[in-house]
C-alpha cells in the first residue's frame, strides 16, 4: 500500500512539473501549446541516452535533457510565433504528431516502439538514487525549484511584458514589447524545465516508449492546468492532483465496468473541460471566476 | 500503376478532406469560432451511418438522412449550448477551443464504448474495387466521392454567393457590425454556419464509414488534417481549403509510396510547417500577421 | 475647393533623396507623412495623404467615420503597412519598421477601444511601460526599479489613479480607464502622442483633468495628434487641424480658417 502510494505521488509530482511549466505558457503568456509531451518526451529519451551512454549522474543529464528540448522548442516558437495565436496551436498539434512518428521510427535514440529500455538509478554526485522515497524527495524538490523559478519570473519585468501581450498584443507592440523574442523565450523556458520532467519520469521508470509522450499526455496536461485553473500557482498542482488520483477513485467505484476506466475517465475531463469554460473559464483555483484569459 | 493507384486513393481522400476543411473553415470565417469540435461532428455522422445501415437495416437513403440530421443537430445544439453561453461572457479563442476540445474528447470515447474501439465498416455494392488496369483497382465509392465533393462545392459557391443567408455569412466574416444594419442577427447567422457547415462534413463521413472504415479516433484524425488544410489554404477561404485538403490527401497517398504508411500524418504536418514559415496566409488568405 | 486646400498643398515639401536638408520651416517638423495610401481589398481607405505634425502644437484630426483617420494612425505606428508613400519620424523612415521599434523611436499612442492589460493591476499597467527590454530582468537593479515605481507614483497622481494602484484594469470605472489608458503613454518618454478618441464619453470633471493634463504635457515638450468628434477640443485646444474624409486630407491649417470653410463645414457637421 505504502509503494503504491508512493509510486502515485512520484506520478504527480512528475505531471506537476509538466503542469506548471505548460501553465507558465498558457496562463502567463497566453500561448496555447498542444506539444508539451513532445519535450517531455524529449528530455526522458535524452536523459535515458546520457545515463546509458555518458553517466547517470542527475546534474549532467538534466543540463543535457533541457538544452536539448529548448532546441527542439526553438523550432517550433520561432516560425508559429510570428503569426497569430491559432496558427500556434496548429503548429504545435503538428509537431506533437510528428514528433510521435519521429519517436516510434527512430529506433537509435527512442528505441522505436519497443522503447528505451534498462535505464541506470540516477545519481546525485555519485550517490545512486533508487528507493521510491528518495525518489519522491528529489522530484518534489526539482517542482519546488521549478515553481519558484516560475513565480519569480511573473513578478519581474518579463512576466509584466508576458501578460501585456497575454491581455493586448497589438497594446504590448505599441509600447515597444518585442513580442516575438519575449513569446519564444517564454516557450524556449517552458520547454526547458517541461524536460526535467521527463528525465525524472525516465529515471523513476527506467524504462519509457512513445507511449507516455503522444497528443493524450499534450491533452492530458492541457486539462490539468485548465481545469485546476490558469495564471496561478496552486491550479496546475491541484490540477495535476485531481487528474492524477481520477483513474484510482474511479476503480473503487465498484458498479462501473473495469474495461471502461479509461473512457470514463477521459469523458470526465472532457466534460469538466467544457462545463468549466462555460461556468468558470478561470478553472478551479480561479481569483476571478468568469473572467480569466 | 501502383502510383496511379496512390493518386485515385489520394483524391478520393483529399475530396473528404477538402469538404470537412470547407465546414470548418466556414464556420471559423464566419464566426470566429475555433470549432475543434468539427471532428467529433465527423464521427457522429460517420457511426451514425454506419449503424443505421448495418445496425438497423436501414435502406441507405434513411442512412444518409439519419446521418445528414445527426451532424446538423450536433452542430447547431454546440453552438446553441456551448458556444453561445461561453461568448456571452467572453468567449477568448482559448475558452472557445478548451471547450471544443473537451466535447472531442467526450463524443470520442462515448462512441468507443458504445459502439467498441475496434476498426469497423460497412460494405456497401459500390465499395467492391475493380481491377480497371492492370494493377490499379478502383471502386464506383472512388468516383462517387469526387463527384460529390464537387457537386457539394458548386451548391456551397452558389449559396454563399446568390443567396441572403449566403452573402449575410461571407459579411459576417468581413464586417459584424455590417450584418447587424444589413438586418440580420449574428447569432442566427452563427446557427446558419454551424448547421451548414457541419452538413459538409456528411459526405466525408458517410465515404469514409463505407471505404476505409472508421474507429472512434477518427473524427480527431480528419480534424488534425482539415485544420491543416484550413491554414495551408489561408483562413477563411474555401477555394483554399478545397485545394489544400486535395493536395494533402494526395500527398498523405503519395507519401505511403517511397516511405511507409506510419508517415503519412507526419507528411501533412511537414507541409503545414512549410506553409507556416514561408507563406502564413496560405494559398488564398489575406495576411495573417497580427 | 477652398483656399485654405490649396495653400496647404503649396506648403508640402516635394519628395526628394537623401540630400534634403530642409527649410526653417521644415526643422521643426517631428513627424512627417508622405504621398501615404492604403488599399484594402478595393477600398481606398487611405487616398495619397501628405500631412506634416511640428513639434509641441497639438494637431487634431477631424472628419466623418470611416473617414480613415485611425487606419493613419496605425500606419504611423507600423500595425498596418501602407500600399505606397511614406512616413518619416525626425526624417528618417519608419516603413517597414516592427511597430515594437516605432514605438522605442518615441511614437506612444492610445487605443479608440483602450486595450488596457485588464488582467494587471494599474501599477503594472503603467510599470511595464517603462520595462521594454526582451530580457528576463531589467538592467539597473533596485535603484532603478524604486526610481520607476517613483515615476508611476507621479503619474498617477497626475491621472488621478493613486487610490487605484493595486485594482485590475478590468475593474476600474470608464473615465478611469481612460485615464489609465494615458498613464501608459506618459511612462513611456515618448515625444509624439497620438490619442484615438481620448475625450469621448468622459463627464465634464473627468475632461476638464483631461484637458489640464495634456495642457501640462504639452508645455513640457510633448507633440501631440488627437483623434476627436469633441467640437470644444476641436476649436479650442488645437493648434492646427487635419481634416480628412473618404481616405483623402481635405485640408491642414489652423482651426479657425478650416472650421470657417463652409465646403467642410457641411462635411463636418452633416455627418454628426
Amino acid at each position: 500500500m505504502t509503494a503504491y502510494i508512493l509510486n502515485l505521488l512520484v506520478l504527480i509530482s512528475v505531471y506537476a512539473i509538466l503542469s506548471t511549466t505548460l501553465n507558465f505558457i498558457i496562463g502567463y503568456a497566453g500561448i496555447f501549446s498542444l506539444a508539451h509531451a513532445v519535450f517531455f518526451g524529449i528530455g526522458g529519451y535524452t536523459a535515458a541516452l546520457v545515463a546509458m551512454h555518458v553517466t547517470p549522474e542527475f546534474f549532467v543529464a538534466v543540463p543535457v535533457a533541457m538544452a536539448a528540448a529548448a532546441v527542439t522548442s526553438l523550432l517550433l516558437a520561432l516560425p508559429a510565433l510570428r503569426v497569430r495565436g491559432e496558427y500556434f496551436v496548429a503548429a504545435s498539434l503538428g509537431l506533437q504528431v510528428l514528433a510521435v512518428t519521429l519517436f516510434s521510427e527512430w529506433k537509435s535514440f527512442t528505441g522505436g516502439i519497443g522503447g528505451v529500455i534498462g535505464i541506470p538509478a540516477v545519481e546525485l554526485f555519485g550517490y545512486p538514487v533508487y528507493k521510491p522515497w528518495q525518489f519522491l524527495l528529489m522530484s518534489l524538490i526539482c517542482l519546488t525549484i521549478i515553481i519558484v523559478i516560475i513565480r519569480t519570473l511573473v513578478h519581474t519585468s518579463f512576466g509584466r511584458s508576458l501578460k501585456a501581450i497575454r491581455d493586448s498584443e497589438s497594446a504590448a507592440l505599441a509600447s515597444g514589447k518585442n513580442i516575438t523574442v519575449i513569446k519564444t523565450l517564454s516557450v524556449v523556458l517552458s520547454s526547458a524545465l517541461a524536460a526535467v520532467a521527463g528525465a525524472l519520469y525516465a529515471f523513476y521508470m527506467s524504462f519509457i516508449n512513445v507511449q507516455s509522450f503522444m497528443l493524450d499526455t499534450s491533452v492530458l496536461v492541457m486539462a490539468m492546468v485548465i481545469i485546476g485553473g490558469t495564471a496561478t500557482v496552486s491550479g496546475p498542482l491541484l490540477g495535476a492532483a485531481l487528474l492524477m488520483l481520477l483513474p484510482s477513485a474511479l476503480t473503487y467505484l465498484s458498479f462501473l465496468p473495469q474495461t471502461e476506466i479509461g473512457s470514463i475517465q477521459q469523458i470526465v475531463y472532457g466534460m469538466a473541460m467544457v462545463l468549466l469554460m462555460i461556468f468558470r473559464p478561470g478553472g478551479i483555483v480561479s481569483s476571478h471566476p468568469g473572467g480569466s484569459k | 500503376m501502383l502510383f496511379l493507384q496512390l493518386l485515385a486513393n489520394g483524391l478520393q481522400v483529399g475530396a473528404i478532406y477538402a469538404l470537412t476543411a470547407a465546414g470548418f473553415s466556414l464556420i471559423f470565417g464566419s464566426t470566429k469560432i475555433f470549432h475543434f469540435a468539427h471532428g467529433a461532428t465527423f464521427a457522429i455522422a460517420a457511426y451514425l451511418f454506419h449503424f443505421a445501415l448495418a445496425g438497423l437495416g436501414l435502406h441507405w437513403t434513411f442512412a444518409v438522412a439519419v446521418s445528414a440530421t445527426s451532424a446538423v443537430v450536433f452542430g447547431v445544439l454546440l453552438d446553441r449550448f456551448m458556444y453561445a453561453p461561453i461568448q456571452r461572457h467572453e468567449g477568448s479563442f482559448f475558452t472557445v477551443f478548451v471547450a471544443s476540445f473537451g466535447i472531442g474528447i467526450v463524443v470520442q470515447n462515448l462512441l468507443g464504448s458504445v459502439f467498441g474501439r475496434g476498426f469497423m465498416s460497412v460494405a456497401t455494392p459500390l465499395s467492391n474495387s475493380v481491377e480497371v488496369m492492370p494493377g490499379l483497382y478502383l471502386s464506383p465509392l472512388n468516383g462517387l466521392a469526387i463527384v460529390s465533393a464537387i457537386i457539394c462545392f458548386v451548391a456551397l459557391h452558389f449559396f454563399l454567393t446568390h443567396t441572403f443567408v449566403g452573402k449575410g455569412l461571407r459579411a459576417l466574416s468581413e464586417n459584424p457590425e455590417l450584418v447587424r444594419t444589413f438586418g440580420l442577427s449574428p447569432r442566427r447567422l452563427s446557427t446558419y454556419a454551424f448547421a451548414l457547415g457541419s452538413l459538409l462534413v456528411v459526405p466525408g463521413a458517410i465515404f469514409t464509414a463505407a471505404g476505409t472504415g472508421i474507429n472512434p479516433a477518427v473524427g480527431h484524425h480528419v480534424m488534425l488534417i482539415s485544420l491543416a488544410a484550413t491554414i495551408v489554404g489561408g483562413i477563411g477561404s474555401l477555394r483554399g481549403a478545397a485545394c489544400a485538403g486535395l493536395l494533402i490527401g494526395v500527398a498523405e497517398n503519395l507519401a505511403m509510396w517511397k516511405l511507409g504508411t506510419q508517415w503519412s500524418e507526419a507528411i501533412t504536418f511537414a507541409i503545414l510547417f512549410f506553409f507556416i514559415i514561408f507563406k502564413p496566409s496560405g494559398f488564398f488568405g489575406r495576411a495573417t500577421v497580427s | 475647393m477652398s483656399e485654405q486646400l490649396m495653400t496647404a498643398q503649396e506648403t508640402e515639401k516635394p519628395a526628394s533623396g537623401s540630400g534634403f536638408t530642409g527649410s526653417t520651416d521644415a526643422q521643426d517638423v517631428l513627424l512627417e507623412i508622405r504621398n501615404l495610401s492604403k488599399n484594402f481589398g478595393g477600398l481606398q481607405a487611405i487616398n495619397d495623404v501628405s500631412l506634416n505634425l511640428r513639434a509641441g502644437i497639438i494637431t487634431t484630426l477631424v472628419g466623418p467615420n470611416g473617414a480613415g483617420k485611425t487606419t493613419l494612425f496605425n500606419m504611423i505606428t507600423g500595425h498596418i503597412p501602407p500600399s505606397e508613400g511614406d512616413v518619416r519620424w525626425q526624417g528618417e523612415s519608419v516603413i517597414g519598421k516592427a511597430p515594437w521599434k516605432i514605438a522605442r523611436a518615441g511614437i506612444a499612442r492610445t487605443f479608440q477601444d483602450l486595450r488596457l492589460f485588464t488582467h494587471m493591476t494599474v501599477e503594472e499597467n503603467v510599470l511595464t511601460m517603462m520595462e521594454s527590454g526582451s530580457w528576463l530582468w531589467q538592467p539597473g537593479g533596485k535603484s532603478r526599479k524604486a526610481k520607476r515605481l517613483d515615476k508611476v507614483s507621479q503619474i498617477l497622481e497626475k491621472t488621478g489613479l493613486t487610490d487605484k494602484r493595486h485594482t485590475r484594469a478590468l475593474d476600474l470605472a470608464y473615465a478611469e480607464r481612460k485615464f489609465l489608458s494615458l498613464a501608459r503613454i506618459m511612462a513611456t518618454d515618448s515625444r509624439l502622442w497620438l490619442l484615438d478618441e481620448p475625450a469621448s464619453g468622459l463627464d465634464p470633471n473627468s475632461y476638464n483633468l483631461f484637458l489640464q493634463l495634456l495642457r501640462e504635457e504639452v508645455k513640457e515638450g510633448i507633440t501631440v495628434c488627437i483623434i476627436e468628434h469633441n467640437l470644444d477640443i476641436v476649436v479650442n485646444i488645437s493648434d492646427r487641424i487635419a481634416f480628412l474624409d473618404q481616405g483623402k486630407l481635405l485640408a491642414d491649417g489652423e482651426p479657425q480658417t478650416i472650421l470657417n470653410d463652409p465646403a467642410l463645414a457641411a462635411i463636418y457637421f452633416g455627418e454628426r
